[in-house]
Order: C-alpha cells, then sequence, then structure tokens
C-alpha cells in the first residue's frame, strides 16, 4: 500500500524534511550533454554543466525528501546563491526545510529552502525553491 | 565586473524526447511533464517542460557570455510565469540592469516573444553574503 501524499496543510515552516546524498556521475554528465550538447562551447564538462548538474541534483534530493506528493505540483520560483560547481564525481548532500507556506489566490504556495555541500563540505549552493501545491 | 552588453542568445527546440531525458535526470516525472492525460485535466492543458530544463539555458548562455568563472558565485533569482510546450522554441537571454551594477536582467522567451522566465543573475555575490541572506 503506498503512503498518503504530503499536503499542503502537513508542511510546518521550519522542519527538516529531508537531507539526500546525490552524485554527480559521468551517468548525469552524458545524459545532460545528450539535451544541451557535447561540445565545450555548449558548457558540456564546464561551468554550464555544472551549474545545471547543481540545480538537478538539488531538484532531485528535493524530491525524495519530500514523498510522496500529490501529482500536478508546480515550480513557480527558484532562488539560488552559487558558492561552487560541483565537479563530475562529486557527491552533494543537500537538506531540504520547508520554510513557508501560505493561501495566495486560492493557490497553496510552499517554500523549501536547499541547502547543498559538496566534498569535504565545500559550501555548493543555497536556494529557494517556490512550489504551487497541487492539494 | 563585466563588459558586455546583450548577452548572446541560446536556443532549445523542446521536445516530448526531451523532457522525458530531462525527467530521468532530474527523476522528476511528475505527470504534468510526462502524461497528456493528466496534463489534459490540469490549466496547463497539455504537458510542459520542467521549469529548470529551460533554466539549463540560462546556464549556457550565462558561461558563453561572462565565462565561466561567472557561474562560481552569483546570485539567480527567477520566476517561471509561462509554460513551455512541446513544440516551442525556447530561447535564453539578457542584457545589464538598469537598475543595478553587476546584475543582468534574464528571460527565456518562446518563439512567439512571449516571456517564460524572468529573473535576474547578480555576478556580485559577496555583496549580496554581506547584507544577510536571501530577499
Amino acid at each position: 500500500m503506498s503512503a498518503a501524499p504530503i499536503l499542503f496543510e502537513d508542511f510546518q515552516p521550519g522542519a527538516l524534511m529531508g537531507e539526500r546524498v546525490e552524485v554527480y556521475d559521468t551517468a548525469q554528465a552524458q545524459r545532460w550533454q545528450a539535451i544541451f550538447g557535447g561540445q565545450p562551447e555548449d558548457g558540456a564538462n564546464g561551468a554550464a554543466e555544472g551549474a545545471s548538474m547543481a540545480v538537478v541534483n538539488m531538484m532531485r534530493a528535493y524530491l525524495h525528501a519530500v514523498a510522496p506528493r500529490p501529482p500536478g505540483n508546480v515550480h513557480a520560483r527558484q532562488q539560488l546563491r552559487m558558492h561552487g560547481l560541483p565537479q563530475c564525481g562529486e557527491s552533494i548532500r543537500v537538506t531540504v526545510h520547508c520554510t513557508h507556506k501560505e493561501m495566495r489566490r486560492e493557490r497553496r504556495y510552499v517554500d523549501l529552502r536547499v541547502h547543498g555541500t559538496g566534498r569535504d563540505g565545500r559550501a555548493l549552493f543555497d536556494g529557494v525553491i517556490s512550489l504551487i501545491w497541487a492539494a | 565586473m563585466s563588459t558586455v552588453t546583450t548577452l548572446t542568445l541560446i536556443s532549445l527546440a523542446m521536445t516530448e524526447e526531451i523532457i522525458r531525458s530531462y525527467a530521468e535526470l532530474t527523476d522528476d516525472f511528475n505527470p504534468i511533464h510526462v502524461d497528456p492525460e493528466f496534463a489534459a485535466k490540469t490549466p496547463m492543458g497539455r504537458p510542459i517542460a520542467h521549469g529548470t530544463l529551460s533554466l539549463c539555458l540560462v546556464w549556457q548562455c550565462l558561461q558563453r557570455n561572462l565565462g565561466a568563472q561567472a557561474l562560481a558565485g552569483l546570485d539567480l533569482q527567477v520566476r517561471f510565469i509561462k509554460p513551455v510546450y512541446i513544440g516551442d522554441l525556447v530561447t535564453a537571454g539578457g542584457q545589464p540592469s538598469e537598475v543595478a551594477p553587476d546584475q543582468y536582467d534574464i528571460w527565456v522567451r518562446g518563439q512567439d516573444g512571449s516571456d517564460r522566465i524572468v529573473g535576474t543573475v547578480s555576478l556580485d555575490a559577496a555583496r549580496h553574503t554581506e547584507q544577510g541572506g536571501m530577499a
């Protein structure tokens, strides 16, 4: 039996939702390059790929930390402070906190703060994922 | 910090295959992205691309115009204001902000010229840190 999805009413601002370690590996890099290009000018194996992988693994961490979710959530806003770019092969530890929720124009807004660190705890990013929650 | 006056555009033609591949990359199989029947019952009407998929074009645009080092220390704030659909040709670009030094107004637009993502990138991350946190 599957667990009940996390609903808007379940979010508690200030609460830790979870922590997740993801790895920016060659498989991720190859998949990114298949979409966005594999040449240096495309950012392959470079900064654009690295910044993308910070976001990709931020999203993966959120999706695993805040689960199960109701279908149909929408990503409305994103704040991101990049401190450093992850390198291919690097593990990224991401913590996810709920920081805010509110009803606005009959929509359920949820803010999740994400903090990412890399090898030896080096700071990679801080951000806020703002979502319109489906239920 | 930068003498770039406009950012060279980066484009991507959105396809179902790209959305599916990005879903696998992020492990984000929200049916609003990958299930036409589900999406048809939402205000979106049909599957939409992940917001952070189009954001990757912004990273490519920034690297190509400002250099790799710029991505390793920045503040980004964006709103995903309109969906990107299969068949859309989306383009990322930007220009220096008129209100803040070392800041760029960035966007992702559809082939019809409508904004899909809008926001800012500040290259002076240290200044924001001194001000104590994200807005």
